[in-house]
Parts: structure tokens; C-alpha cells; sequence
């Protein structure tokens, strides 16, 4: 009976194996490929911030819009009308109807840390220098972890993981904290290379 | 002559208690614990919505509260990406900082936050003079060694001051409030140029 747990938590572990080398430069060579031809992206997302300490997840949703190479648009709609732009290197909120663009967030990590986070809505962000990455395949496609190298840097994040469905989008992006606290953001709905009106990056 | 005792007249005006200026009258001096329910049920997170108003510049983010245990609090400000800001806990009268962004870190505003937020969260303040006008009741307590007046208006907890010198110095106020979930609380400061408006998600 015991052996039979065994073999059942080994398999439950098995769900996430790591890839192998050529593997792992397989995904790289698709996700790199299909960034290349992605001028576009919308998705919904769902965002749940995960502390610890509470009992329930924070959970928040919205509409994110992506236009290469780094304009990137996170609409929330629930619980909360709040939208922040991330557009030639500058920041516009929207926080409920008041425009802002002198914000706490606007300070270098952030912006380094939103950088990223554009880069993880391609899943491009392969750069050995910054992070050191491992490979693993999990049942409905695969996920990468990233923890970056930079001291100053890895005091915010630990490490970045990031989801890919078979057709080798993103499909999830989970920052995870040095305290094991995490914010996981999960896309659906995604469509790409659709014509985003200029509107949806105005401020 | 005449110049002095205008002083003087201003002096004592002006040095009247708080409770004078307000016009409440003293009804006794009975030692008993006030009850702020706003952030006591430990089966409950406490999540709001801040805008924060400091100076000219004004900024948004989460506010989370939770009672880990009696006199034991976690407080947390993120951004709305999920950013955290900073991660504070009181345990008693001890306050602890689990995390802050570099950029916040300043002990002037390090200093006011305990403040304000200790207020926010004392579940059971002592008080040992209380104060009436008509239905009002005003209950003085001191917190971390500074004076706080506590307003219940039928018998809901509505504002809390702190003074100095009989003078307002931070304004707590509550509004909603159903099931001691308040949905919008203010904290005005009138020394600094300091607003913090929460709204519960």
C-alpha cells in the first residue's frame, strides 16, 4: 500500500520533468520564432496575489494589450478600474478616471521589473547574462523558471515562472517573491495580430 | 499691559482641552477598554483599495490588514500588479518591518505610518476619561504615547483624532459600516501635506 503512495507521489511529481537540452532549445527557437511574427496580442487575465498570511488570494481581473515591441497596456476592470501604459519608456495610470503619470512605480526597478514583464507576455526573455534558467515539461505544455542574477534584483524576485501552452504561448507568469509570497497572472482569450485601435494606448 | 492680557486670554483659549473646544462635557473617569471592531476578526483579510495623497504627488495601490492573533497585526501595501511596498506587523506595542521598498524607506514617513496605522488597527484601547454631547460619545486613550480621542456616534465607532496641545493632528474617519466592515475610512493628516482614502474591495 505504502509503495503504492510511492509511486503515486513519484508520478505526481513526474508531472513536471525536466526537459532536456535539445528540448529546451527547441522551445526557445518556437517562442523566439513566434514573437517575431506577434505584432499583436489581447488576452484576459486574471491576477491572484498570493500572501501568506491571508486566507484567500487576492484576486483582481482585466484586459491586457500588447503591440511590439514594448507597448503594453494592463487594464484592470475588477474589483478595481485601474489601468497602467507602459509606453517609450514612460508609465500613464489611469486610476479610475484620474490620469497620473508621476507615480511610485515609476522608479528604476519598477520600470526593470515591468520591462520583464513585457518581455514574459512573449515568453522572450531568454538572456543567460540575467537569469539563470531551468526547463521542465508539465502536462499541458511547459514552464520555464527564470531567478535573476542580479543581487539588487533578486531581493524583489526570486524567480519568474513562466507557462507555455503547446502552441508555445504564455500562458501563465507567476513572480514569485523571496518570501515565497507570489503574484500569478493567467491569460485566456488570447488573439493575436489583430489590428488594436490607437485608442487603447492613448493617454 | 493691555497687550498682555490679550496674550494671555489667546493663551488660555487656545490651551482649553479638546474635548472643551468640541463642547463635550466629561462623565466620568472610569477605566474601561474602548472597542474598535474595524480590524478584529481574524477570519477575515482586510483588503482595500488606497489612494494616497502626499505633497503634490498622489499614488494608488492595495492596503491589506490581517489579525494574525490578539494584538498581532499584518499590514501590507502593494501595488495593483502585486508589487509589495512595504509589509508591516505589530505584535502589542512592537512594531516590525518585514519589508520596504528602498524609496520608502524614511524614517519620517516609517514614523507616521506606525502611527497612523497602529490607530487604525488597536482593537482595545484603554481609556480612562470619557466625554458626551447629546448622543456622541468621546472616549480619550493614548497610543503609543499619543493622544487619541475616540468618537462613537450610537455606539458606532465614526472618528478617531489625535491631538496635541488640544490642537487635531490626525483624523481617522469611517464611513459604510455594516457587520464591523468599514468600507471607506480617511486619514487626514493637518500637519503634513498627507491623505490616505481606502475604499474595501
Amino acid at each position: 500500500m505504502s509503495l503504492l503512495l510511492l509511486v503515486l507521489t513519484i508520478n505526481n511529481t513526474l508531472a513536471q520533468t525536466k526537459m532536456s537540452i535539445s528540448e529546451a532549445a527547441a522551445l526557445q527557437v518556437k517562442v523566439k520564432s513566434l514573437a517575431k511574427t506577434t505584432s499583436t496580442i489581447t488576452a484576459d487575465f486574471v491576477q491572484k496575489k498570493h500572501l501568506d498570511f491571508l486566507s484567500n488570494d487576492i484576486e483582481s481581473n482585466g484586459k491586457l494589450s500588447f503591440k511590439s515591441p514594448n507597448m503594453v497596456k494592463w487594464a484592470y476592470m475588477k474589483p478595481f478600474q485601474y489601468s497602467v501604459l507602459f509606453k517609450d519608456d514612460m508609465l500613464y495610470i489611469n486610476n479610475e478616471g484620474e490620469k497620473n503619470n508621476i507615480d511610485i512605480g515609476s522608479n528604476k526597478l519598477f520600470k526593470q521589473l515591468n520591462k520583464l514583464i513585457s518581455a514574459s507576455i512573449t515568453g522572450d526573455m531568454f538572456t543567460t547574462e540575467e537569469f539563470n534558467i531551468s526547463y521542465f515539461n508539465t502536462k499541458k505544455g511547459s514552464v520555464v523558471y527564470f531567478s535573476p542574477l542580479n543581487e539588487k534584483f533578486a531581493k524583489y524576485i526570486k524567480e519568474f515562472h513562466i507557462s507555455f501552452n503547446n502552441k508555445s504561448e504564455v500562458s501563465a507568469v507567476k513572480m514569485i517573491e523571496p518570501s515565497n509570497d507570489y503574484t500569478l497572472i493567467q491569460f485566456s482569450n488570447r488573439i493575436t495580430n489583430q489590428n488594436i485601435p490607437d485608442a487603447v494606448f492613448a493617454h | 499691559m493691555r497687550f498682555l492680557l490679550i496674550s494671555l486670554v489667546l493663551l488660555v483659549v487656545s490651551c482649553a482641552s479638546y474635548p472643551k473646544k468640541k463642547k463635550f462635557k466629561q462623565a466620568s473617569k472610569a477605566k474601561f477598554e474602548i472597542e474598535n471592531p474595524y480590524f478584529a476578526n481574524a477570519s477575515l483579510d482586510y483588503v482595500y483599495k488606497a489612494d494616497i495623497k502626499v505633497l503634490k504627488k498622489s499614488f494608488s495601490g492595495i492596503f491589506i490588514v490581517k489579525k494574525l492573533n490578539n494584538q498581532h497585526h499584518r499590514i501590507v501595501f502593494t501595488t495593483e500588479m502585486g508589487n509589495k511596498l512595504f509589509d508591516f506587523e505589530f505584535l502589542n506595542e512592537t512594531f516590525k518591518i518585514n519589508h520596504i521598498l528602498p524609496e520608502m524607506d524614511k524614517k519620517i514617513l516609517i514614523n507616521i505610518l506606525k502611527h497612523d496605522f497602529f490607530a487604525l488597527i488597536k482593537q482595545n484601547p484603554f481609556s480612562e476619561k470619557q466625554f458626551f454631547k447629546g448622543n456622541s460619545k468621546m472616549f480619550q486613550s493614548e497610543l503609543l504615547k499619543k493622544n487619541y480621542y475616540y468618537f462613537f456616534e450610537n455606539e458606532k465607532l465614526n472618528k478617531i483624532v489625535r491631538t496635541y496641545n488640544g490642537k487635531e493632528k490626525v483624523t481617522f474617519l469611517f464611513s459604510g459600516n455594516s457587520d464591523n466592515i468599514v468600507s471607506r475610512i480617511n486619514i487626514q493628516h493637518s500637519n503634513i501635506k498627507l491623505n490616505i482614502y481606502l475604499k474595501k474591495l
